[in-house]
């Protein structure tokens, strides 16, 4: 049944150089001996809210579909747009017009070749129903120039542009033109990616089986980031919906599941040890944050949204929210990134100063007025994070009470100008992004997070997606940065890790963005 | 028997009724829609309103219900938008997992609280009954979820005998399903099977104090005979009325357990459901759930018919 | 009969009945203390009570006091039952915790009791009622009662409160039931019929006579009520609509623990433990209650 598996055990009794001699020759390039074939369990916990790749911006589909569908272009290992489906691009000297070029000899999971007609169709798509169908905004129109090429024509030059459609949050993917007039949810879950579409059942599981006519990248050696040559050597993986974290592990310890999208910490340090387990940290993943309303009172008043930021202790509240995997950051942008701002506001962060938070109550004409602390009960990080900065915020002498509630109920609510005056959140694929994903939450006219625009910070937006240079940008990033320790609307908390865990019989599982299933194979 | 039959079917009408009423009643308090579902978490207020209108939740209420219960009358259950198929379809493919949860902790919690129960009543007032008594007791007194965890930290974790949760269908691989329903089945039976284990020792003390069995006992038959073919006979009709309302309970209850086991069943897709505003799926669901509840009060209504002449007779 | 000839008998009827009753009620404490299982539930409830009043007299520590450097550790001197992820002691958030059951539990079975009363008197009382209210909690009671409780805490949001609402709404059509039953005999003895006769008004006759007489299984129905209510609290906190953080609730610290079976059994077992010990009292209360209010009556029990 399984030929290369019977070869991969005789070359485990060839020795060592006789071994790499043989793998050498089954897959050239390669240094470690890859079986083909069996069913790999991936444990996640939460339900995908669809299959269709481009119509959410969820993590629990994400997992999933960047295993199903590709993109015209997507980061690399080294969050740098690289081209996938497409062969390259050409801008023309005003920035107005881009040409791409598709690679050839794409086959949908249909057994169809992917042309410029699919792409057409796939971005007109997302258009419409994408999740995050601004993307697009910047371009005018899309032409078909040749039977493998479209142009895009822009509405106005957008220096960024390349950099956001390459955004993995709900990804751009491309999809037979056939799919073209589906409404959301309703397509064949027909993609180009190694893997496809087999059964979902909502609640328990989705399962892929290989695509055999996936068309690899040949233009490179092996994965890289979302793109790369991505080779499939197990036949079937199942995404398995385990709610409840305790019942992950479990799975995992009891060799039911094979690797667990995140694993809770102190399991983690239970299981560092086992020889059958391995740990794949992903650090940084994420940034803690505690987001203020400053449309209503108390925190309308920026002395009051002053003494939180420095009354606060970030390292507590990350330690249990995290349950230790963190790193103390103040910065709008991770550590050692290109727009990365430095120490700018690093005064004012992990003080912990409830004298100082006190004093600036008092100037305030603070007087017990309630602190609604919104949070959900979904989200572990954000709900634990909560209960800690509210006794935090008790021991300045604010009022705070917690108001937690289903995550679509304070989606709901944090919508409102009142009713609520903090709310905690992880922010996780827009730090990965860069800076203009991080501000753009922040800044108009898309700005879910901020109640109350900032003019300054908005025209600092502005100058970020058109500033033509990276010095350029960095340079508005700084002063972004430097304005958001000025408008204190928004804490910065930390930067959190997720622990993803595997049984040690996979191999060449990476941490990453999300679980590719390509080049992992299993031993024994 | 037959009217009997379809005057009980015709009054769960109006009892189901009720259930689609305050269905829509519920869905109508609660706050936010699925829209943020589908919307995520970076979607702009415009955002959640396009998808709004997109699946017709701007309309009101009444222009819902209304289109809702003309198409029940034609059979249809409505469409999912989250599972984005019809919720028929998801509802009836996890029955039989509810089903089979409390039909097998039915059995369970039949067979050891019986046999308990009558354990206790045979040996009335030695240390066997009281023995029995404070086993029924403590099962009717311990939180069934809690106890669930109890049973995945000493089977799953520290024995490592039975899975920690999920489930197997029976089609795919009968002894894989087995193993996954022991647990659950028996969480769920152990608080009623303390009901029933109290109900059938008070009920065979009160046959077994009777005259008829003294006389059986007097004229030599022998001890099992007795207990077994006349006493529990007559302490069956009781016990049958408590198990009917025990298979409601345990309906209920196989809601939190498959949370507990992580089990595909009803209770948690309308748990779900609820949690991310997939209203048709939560309208669906309990009236399907509810018409379940309505047809085991039928059936145990039978039955006791079945088990009491006079009943039957009176018919 | 001249009308108040008619009254003054009645009258001495009632200095009668009176005198009976207060003989009969030394008898009956004298019986139920008597009884073991009264008396043992009666004790474990008592120390319930008394460990919920004197929360702050009893916990060692706050129970939302953080702290970071002693996350998750297990039984020990200081901590007797552990700590949990926030490094909050789970004595003293149990020792509160027992605050919240005991106020649910409290507040559901006056609820009921009240709500119980008032539809089951209405539904055997005034006969036009009784198909509509029945068939109302009929339909009420076709739900599975926590879907039903998780549904209505959706609605509301999570809070003691709507816990409270919602477990009311699910033990309410029960109650009325039995209510309802019980009514409906003591509405055809004779002395009903007798008090009609004398002139007396509709609710003169309902409280003072009917209600007074139909109370017996209500009080045994509302212990039973209280025990189930202390676990639906702790099964709704379990599924994330109960009382909210940091309060403690015995549910939430059980649902605090639900992701830490393995490495910090200690969060999730001891609250379970103590509502277990807490429903076995009532339990046993009820079931002493039971056999000294109507021994008849013994097998007579309603699940929930």
């Amino acid at each position: 049944m399984k030929p290369h598996r019977t070869i991969a055990r005789a070359v485990r009794g060839l020795g060592v150089a006789g071994a790499l001699a043989l793998t050498a020759a089954l897959a050239p390039g390669l240094v470690d001996a890859q079986t083909r074939g069996g069913h790999v369990i991936f444990a996640q916990g939460s339900n995908p809210p669809s299959l269709d790749g481009m119509v959410t911006s969820s993590q629990a589909s994400r997992n999933i579909t960047m295993n199903m569908y590709e993109t015209l272009f997507g980061f690399s290992e080294a969050i740098v747009p690289i081209p996938i489906l497409a062969e390259g691009y050409t801008v023309s000297d005003d920035g107005m017009t881009y040409v791409i070029p598709l690679r050839k000899g794409v086959m949908f999971h249909n057994g169809k070749e992917m042309t410029a007609r699919d792409v057409k169709a796939s971005l007109e798509r997302y258009r419409r129903v994408g999740a995050t169908a601004n993307l697009l905004s910047p371009v005018r129109e899309i032409e078909i120039t040749g039977e493998y090429e479209v142009t895009f024509h822009m509405v106005a030059p957008a220096p960024t542009f390349i950099e956001s459609f390459a955004s993995p949050r709900a990804p751009a993917v491309i999809i037979p033109e056939d799919d073209a007039d589906a409404d959301p949810g309703k397509t064949s879950l027909v993609g180009t990616g190694p893997f496809k579409f087999v059964d979902y059942v909502p609640d328990s599981h989705v399962t892929l089986e290989r695509f055999d006519g996936y068309s690899q990248d040949g233009r490179h050696d092996g994965p890289d980031g979302f793109g790369g040559r991505k080779t499939a050597w197990i036949d079937r993986v199942t995404f398995r919906v385990i709610t409840e974290a305790g019942a992950r592990v479990a799975a995992l310890e009891a060799g039911e599941v094979h690797i667990l999208e995140a694993i809770p910490m102190p399991a983690a340090r239970r299981l560092a040890s086992s020889p059958d387990i391995t740990l794949f940290e992903n650090m940084p993943w994420a940034f803690s944050v505690f987001i203020l309303n400053a449309a209503a009172p108390p925190t309308d008043n920026l002395k009051v949204r002053e003494a939180i930021q420095v009354g606060m202790n970030m390292e507590e509240v990350m330690a249990i929210s995290s349950e230790g995997l963190y790193q103390l950051n103040h910065r709008w942008q991770y550590p050692g990134t290109t727009y990365d701002p430095g120490e700018i506001g690093a005064e004012y962060y992990n003080l912990g100063d409830i004298d100082r938070a006190k004093a600036l109550l008092r100037e305030a004409g603070y007087n017990g007025e309630e602190f609604v602390l919104l949070t959900d009960s979904n989200i572990p990080q954000h709900n634990k994070a909560a209960v800690v900065i509210a006794e935090q915020l008790k021991a300045m002498g604010i009022n705070a009470r917690i108001n937690m509630v289903d995550w679509p109920t304070a989606l709901n609510l944090r919508l409102q100008d009142s009713g609520w005056n903090g709310w905690t959140l992880q922010m996780g694929i827009e730090p990965y992004l860069g800076p203009v994903a991080v501000t753009a939450t922040l800044a108009s006219p898309a700005r879910p997070h901020f109640v109350v625009p900032d003019p300054t910070l908005d025209a600092l937006y502005q100058a970020l997606i058109s500033g033509p240079t990276v010095e350029a940008r960095q340079a508005t990033f700084r002063k972004i940065q430097q304005r958001l320790y000025e408008i204190f609307g928004i804490v910065k908390l930390g930067d959190s890790g997720i622990m993803a865990a595997a049984r040690s019989n996979v191999k060449g599982y990476t941490a990453f963005r999300f679980p590719r299933m390509h080049d992992i194979w299993l031993e024994g | 028997m037959i009217r009997f039959l379809l005057a009980r079917l015709l009054s769960a009408v109006p009892v189901l009724f009720v259930v689609s009423v305050v269905t829509f009643g519920l869905m109508w308090l609660v706050p936010g829609d699925i829209s943020a579902e589908l919307g995520g978490t970076d979607a702009t207020a415009a955002d959640l309103e396009a998808i709004r209108q997109r699946l017709g939740l701007d309309r009101p209420l009444w222009e819902r219900a209304l289109a809702w219960y003309g198409a029940l009358l034609q059979g249809d259950l409505g469409y999912s938008y989250l599972l984005n198929r019809p919720v028929a379809e998801a509802v009836f493919e996890r029955l039989p997992v509810t089903l089979s949860l409390a039909g097998l902790s039915l059995l369970l919690a039949t067979v050891m609280g019986v046999l308990l129960g009558i354990l206790a009543a045979v040996r009335h007032n030695t240390w066997v009954d009281r023995g029995a008594t404070v086993v029924a007791l403590i099962g009717l007194s311990t939180p069934d979820f809690w106890f669930g965890i109890v049973l995945i930290i000493l089977f799953g974790v520290w024995l490592g005998w039975l899975p920690t949760g999920g489930f197997v269908p029976l089609s795919e691989d009968p002894v894989g399903w087995a193993r996954s329903m022991v647990l659950p089945a028996f969480t769920l039976a152990l608080t009623q099977m303390g009901v029933i284990a109290r109900m059938t020792r008070s009920s065979m003390l009160d046959v077994l104090g009777q005259d008829y069995v003294r006389t059986a006992r007097a004229k030599g038959m022998r001890r099992g005979t007795v207990i077994f073919r006349h006493a529990l006979r007559n302490a069956m009709i009781p016990i049958v009325t408590v198990v009917g309302v025990i298979t409601g309970v345990l309906l209920s209850g196989a809601v939190v357990i498959e949370q507990v086991y992580s089990l595909p069943g009803v209770g948690r897709l309308i748990i779900g459901a609820i949690q991310r505003r997939d209203f048709p799926v939560v309208q669906g669901g309990l009236l399907v759930t509810a018409c379940v509840f309505v047809f085991v009060n039928i059936v145990v209504d039978l039955l006791y018919g079945w088990f009491d002449p006079r009943v039957r007779d009176a018919r | 009969m001249p009308a108040d000839a008619a009254h003054a008998a009645a009258a001495s009827l009632g200095a009668e009945i009176a005198r009976a009753r207060w003989r009969r009620r030394r008898q009956f404490a004298a019986r139920l203390f008597g009884h073991p299982s009264f008396l043992i539930g009666f004790a474990i409830l008592a120390a319930f009570v008394a460990t919920a009043v004197l929360a702050p007299c009893i916990a060692p520590y706050g129970p939302t006091r953080i702290n970071y450097r002693a996350i998750l550790a297990p039984p020990s001197a200081a901590h007797w039952f552990g700590t949990d992820g926030f490094g909050r002691d789970i004595l003293s958030r149990v020792v509160w915790g027992t605050r919240v059951s005991l106020e649910i539990g409290v507040s559901v079975v006056l609820l009921t009791g009240i709500f119980g009363t008032l539809l089951g008197t209405a539904a055997s009382y005034v006969r036009p009622l009784d198909g509509p209210i029945m068939r109302f909690l009929d339909g009420l009671m076709a739900f599975p009662g926590v879907l039903l409780a998780i549904g209505l805490a959706a609605a509301l949001g999570p809070s003691a409160t709507n816990a409270t609402i919602a477990l009311t709404v699910a033990f309410t059509p029960r109650t009325a039931r039995v209510v309802r039953a019980s009514v409906m005999v003591v509405q055809e003895m004779q002395y009903i019929e007798a008090a009609h006769a004398v002139g007396a008004g509709h609710g003169r006759i309902v409280v003072r006579y009917i209600l007074a007489n139909a109370l017996s299984p209500l009080i045994v129905q509302l212990t039973f009520v209280f025990a189930v209510a202390i676990i639906a609290e702790a099964v709704l906190s379990f599924l994330g609509v109960g009382p909210p953080p940091p309060a403690p609730s015995l549910g939430n610290i059980i649902a605090d623990g639900r992701s830490y079976v393995q490495e910090a059994w200690w969060i999730a077992v001891f609250p379970g433990v103590v509502i277990a010990v807490a429903v076995l009292g009532l339990n046993l209360m009820g079931d002493g209650l039971r056999d000294v209010i109507d021994p008849r009556q013994r097998r007579l029990r309603h699940g929930a």
